[in-house]
């Protein structure tokens, strides 16, 4: 029946989200990007991964804290041929996963190219997180967990570790992105308003009626983080009600 | 205060009394006997201590009370009057009676004088006061008589009327049952009615929230709306049964139907002034009323097509001058910069507004997915999409179609200008190819008959001609040009390497757009007209230029350098797979040109030897005359013939030819040089079995044979020259022929001219 549609908790039955922000994800081929972003947005292993022709898209919200975030991800192609044609992509983008393979030595050497496309291509206010993918091939090891935290702190991005194999640390680079752009934001770095800052706003009128109506969200978050239980990802420094929203 | 038997201590009264009657009676027993004293004991025995008594002297004392009143004066205390209590003989209160007592007991006295007297005349005034009432008892006894019997009449009169009356009510009683029970069935049908009414109505508030302006949509409208619904669905399967339409039926269905459509209306005006006021902003988010509306009006495909022929106008205008701002503004901020800023990177230009165009199209199609309410299956924009064709993906394709056609024109006029300034052939190509690569994309996104699929492909088609005629004109420039007739170099020049260049550019390009799902013949088809239209009018040239100067130059060697040329396009070709049919043509081009080279070597080479004089006088040898004694065959002549050929063995040009030694390929001289020995020592056999043959009428034939080397013997002339012994010269040529099509000779002497 359409009419239960319409009932009190509408609201939360629909998609609606508080911001919404563009991502790019980015590395060298056979890294695991697609893999990882299928992780992110099946919650299961993507078999028989095939190259990415060109980009693709896809999308899913998120919940951080109260807010609703509304993730476009773009999944570029690693391979060469592509350059002239993933680097369209990164144009306004508000963050960037940024995706090494820990058993190749290679994909991590070229992270400086990519992330030096990134920088240039994309928002001034990029938000990278670097990803060394493929876990758990331990046994595989050629980059040290410490070399390239030591390469991100370098680069003044942020880093972890994931496995799109085993799901471990898959949803945390996009909630960790998410958080950075948003704390740019409250802290006034970042306009949302501002077109091709990669972020902008969820519909207005529902912004409204959420702010007045934090409760509902609060028990939403509440069960978010239940479930985030698997997510190593604190949200501690982000403060709701601040003037952001 | 305590009660008599609560306090045993203090004995009662008449237990007093009562011990002083047995003390008396101790008495009496001693003097029963005498009537007197049993008389005077009884009378003194006399107790008048009871209530009668008590009674009947109350009775006398009120009798002779002294009446109290003002006019009289009484002067008694109060112990008087309790000593009075006792004393009864208290004079009657008669009112002629001297009140005063002047002497106390006086009254008394005259009292007990009086009384007898006194009750007599008290009896006799009551007995007549009695009379005197039962006359006035009996007088009204007589009255209520004649009231009682007239009462009587009056009743029997009532019953009679009561009677009559009961007669008649029962008519009426039966009447008003009657009436109570239509009332309960008119009460019955009322309560049926309104319910009825409840049901296959609208209350006046449900008719406000469908018809009015002020009433907003929401769950209330939406509520009236299912409402109207399910009456004109119930009135409808009620009219369909057995009594047909009724008038209720049909009334309800038109006053429904009006409401209902207003409701439609109302959400159609709904939708357009939402629509209307979408935001200018791209990134759109849908209200769950919207959602709702859309679904309702699916049931009305006439307004759902006026609202979405709203939406659509505002997306258009929205999405184009989205465009247009990404284009010449940028963001606010200058952030992203423009596109335009980067128009003079061809590549990137075009590639940015593509990219813009996809990454309109994938929020489009997320809002227009959320505007229709379906669930985002996961798929992803971009991947080949096999959903079945619900009636939402043809409104979603038709809106997207729309939204995005819009962009065609700027995109259009923009990547056109950007083609036709291209210079480089390499750059159009390159750009085509992204074209290519993005008409393959929206193809998938859009569908193919979307405007903008046929846009890109008509822009795709132009920069592709644009390439096509920049190296169409270039090979035409090239095949026009003359060799330089100076030069003595026998390596190809730098018209053909630099034409090359570009050739092995192209293809690069070429072999990274392909995608890996194409197969060979796709692939062959993707490149082939790149080939005919560089490589052909090239060899062509090269041909004929070739041969007009080694005629103005005779030292200079055509031949070689023909071959030369050719190798090298060959070894440009054969590092891409997707060339094997060109390089097959080329081949057999090459094997042509080669095997007239092998020619003329195998000749030089037998003059070289001084074989040739006398393999001439053996193949037109023909007739009865024996070869000995053809001249060139004599066997002086042969002598001489041999001894050369001995000598040419000991020499250099046995391992290695100067002329050919100016081939690039290596390999190639290799192999024309040895099929050139092959044939020599094939000759060699042939004389030798000339000069054996005793038709020939040679003398001492195995003499004159082993005076030189290789002394009559073939297999030794094969071991110098370090080859397998070929049977036949006609049988191993054909083979040769044969072979050299697809041998791997040519390609791989190719190979071999590409690493230089
Ligand atoms: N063991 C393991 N294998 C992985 C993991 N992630 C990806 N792979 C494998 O790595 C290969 C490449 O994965 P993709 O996701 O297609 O790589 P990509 O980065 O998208 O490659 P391009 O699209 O060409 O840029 C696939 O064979 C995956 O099965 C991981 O976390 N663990
Ligand atoms: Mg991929």
């Amino acid at each position: 029946m359409p009419s239960n549609y319409y009932d009190s908790d509408a609201t939360e039955l629909v998609e609606t989200y508080d911001f919404l922000m563009k991502y790019i994800v980015i590395g060298e081929a056979g890294t695991g990007k697609s893999c990882l972003l299928h992780h992110f947005t099946h919650n299961s292993f993507k078999d028989h991964s095939q190259h990415t022709i060109g980009v693709e898209f896809s999308s899913r919200t998120v919940r951080l804290g109260e807010k609703r975030i509304k993730l476009q991800l773009w999944d570029t192609a690693g391979q060469e041929r592509f350059r002239s044609v993933t680097r369209s992509y990164y144009r306004g983008a508000a963050g960037a996963i940024l995706v090494y393979d820990i058993t190749n030595r290679e994909s991590f050497i070229n992270l400086s190219r990519w992330l030096a496309d990134a920088r240039t291509l994309a928002s001034p206010n990029l938000v990278v997180v670097l990803v060394g993918n493929k876990s758990d091939r331990e046994d595989d090891r050629e980059v040290e967990w410490a070399e390239a935290s030591r390469w991100a702190a370098e680069n003044d991005v942020h880093f972890l570790e994931a496995s799109s194999l085993t799901g471990e640390n898959v949803e945390a680079p996009f909630l960790m992105a998410a958080r950075a752009i948003l704390l740019a934001i409250e802290s006034g770095t970042l306009d949302p308003e501002k077109a091709g800052s990669g972020v902008s706003y969820g519909d207005r009128a529902l912004r409204r009626v959420n702010s007045s109506s934090r409760l509902s969200f609060g028990s939403l978050s509440g069960s978010a983080r239940r479930k985030g239980g698997a997510v190593k990802l604190k949200v501690k420094n982000w403060i709701p009600g601040s003037k952001c929203c | 205060m305590a009660s008599a038997t609560s306090s045993p201590r203090r004995p009662s009264a008449s237990a007093q009394s009562e011990s002083s009657q047995s003390d008396r009676r101790t008495v009496s027993a001693t003097q029963s006997r005498n009537p007197v004293s049993q008389r005077l004991s009884k009378v003194l025995g006399t107790n008048f201590d009871n209530e009668d008594t008590r009674q009947a002297l109350r009775t006398l004392s009120d009798l002779y009370a002294i009446p109290r009143g003002k006019e009289v004066h009484i002067v008694v205390d109060d112990g008087d009057d309790e000593l009075g209590q006792e004393s009864f003989e208290t004079p009657l209160p008669a009112p002629t009676i001297v009140l005063v007592e002047s002497v106390p007991g006086e009254s008394a006295a005259r009292a007990r004088k009086n009384l007898r007297r006194d009750m007599e005349t008290q009896l006799a005034e009551g007995s007549r006061k009695f009379l005197q009432a039962l006359g006035e008892v009996d007088a009204k006894l007589c009255e209520l008589q004649i009231n009682v019997a007239a009462m009587r009449s009056s009743c029997d009169e009532a019953e009679t009327q009561l009677a009559l009356t009961n007669e008649s009510s029962k008519l009426l009683l039966e009447r008003a049952g009657s009436l109570r029970d239509e009332r309960q069935e008119v009460e019955d049908k009322k309560s049926i009615i309104s319910l009825f009414l409840a049901r296959f109505t609208l209350s006046e508030a449900e008719i406000d929230a469908l018809t009015s302006r002020e009433v907003p949509i929401g769950q209330r409208f939406f509520q009236a709306m299912d409402k109207t619904e399910r009456i004109r669905e119930d009135c409808r399967v009620l009219m369909a049964g057995e009594d047909g339409s009724t008038r209720a039926g049909l009334e309800i269905m038109a006053s429904t139907s009006s409401h209902l459509e207003q409701g439609y209306e109302k959400i159609l005006r709904y939708c357009s002034t939402e629509f209307r006021n979408l935001g200018r902003d791209s990134q759109l988010e849908v209200s769950p009323g919207i959602k709702e509306a859309i679904l309702r009006l699916r049931k009305r495909p006439e307004l759902l097509t006026e609202a979405l022929t709203i939406l659509s106008e505002t997306r258009q205008a929205t999405l184009l001058s989205s465009f247009i701002a990404a284009l010449t503004r940028g963001g606010p901020s200058g952030y992203p910069r423009p596109i335009e800023l980067h128009a003079h990177d061809p590549l990137r230009y075009v590639g940015d507004m593509l990219a813009w165009v996809h990454q309109a199209i994938a929020a489009e199609r997320e809002f227009l997915e959320s505007i229709f309410s379906l669930k985002s299956d996961g798929r992803m924009v971009g991947s080949v999409r096999n959903a079945p064709q619900s009636e939402e993906e043809d409104w979603m394709r038709e809106l997207m179609d729309l939204a995005v056609g819009k962009l065609c024109v700027p995109l259009k006029l923009r990547v056109q200008q950007t083609v036709r300034s291209q210079e480089s052939s390499i750059v159009s190509y390159k750009i085509a190819n992204l074209l290519q690569f993005y008409l393959m994309t929206m193809r998938r996104t859009i569908g193919e008959q979307a405007l903008l699929s046929s846009t890109l492909k008509e822009i795709t088609d132009i920069a592709y001609r644009v390439f096509y005629d920049s190296i169409e004109t270039q090979s035409l420039a090239l095949a026009r040009s003359r060799f330089d007739h100076d030069d003595p170099s026998l390596t190809p020049p730098h018209v053909i390497l630099d034409h090359a260049q570009i050739l092995r550019e192209v293809m690069q390009v070429y072999q990274s757009s392909l995608l890996g799902d194409e197969d060979e013949d796709e692939i062959n088809a993707g490149i082939n007209q790149v080939l005919d239209i560089m490589i052909d009018p090239v060899v062509q040239m090269c041909i004929t230029n070739s041969e007009e100067k080694a005629k103005l130059r005779p030292r200079w060697d055509g031949q070689v350098f023909i071959l030369n040329c050719l190798c090298y396009l060959q070894g440009v070709l054969a590092a891409f797979d997707f060339t094997t049919q060109k390089q097959k043509d080329l081949q057999t081009i090459l094997n042509k040109r080669a095997k007239v080279l092998t020619d003329e070597h195998r000749d030089s080479i037998l003059r070289d030897a001084g074989l040739w004089e006398i393999t001439e006088a053996i193949v037109h040898h023909a007739g009865e005359e024996p070869l000995s004694r053809i001249p060139a065959a004599q066997p002086a002549d042969l002598q001489r013939s041999l001894k050369n050929f001995s000598a040419w063995l000991s020499g250099l040009e046995v391992v290695q030819s100067p002329r050919l030694s100016q081939l690039i390929i290596q390999k190639m001289h290799t192999r024309i040089h040895q099929d050139a020995l092959a044939r020599l020592a094939q000759t060699y056999r042939r004389i030798c079995e000339e000069v054996k043959n005793p038709a020939n009428r040679y003398e001492a034939a195995a003499t004159l044979l082993g005076s030189e080397r290789p002394f009559g013997q073939v297999h030794l002339l094969w071991q110098i020259f370090g080859l397998e012994e070929r049977e036949r010269e006609e049988e191993s040529e054909s083979e040769d022929d044969e072979s050299d099509g697809d041998d791997s000779d040519g390609s791989g002497s190719g190979k071999e001219g590409s690493e230089e």
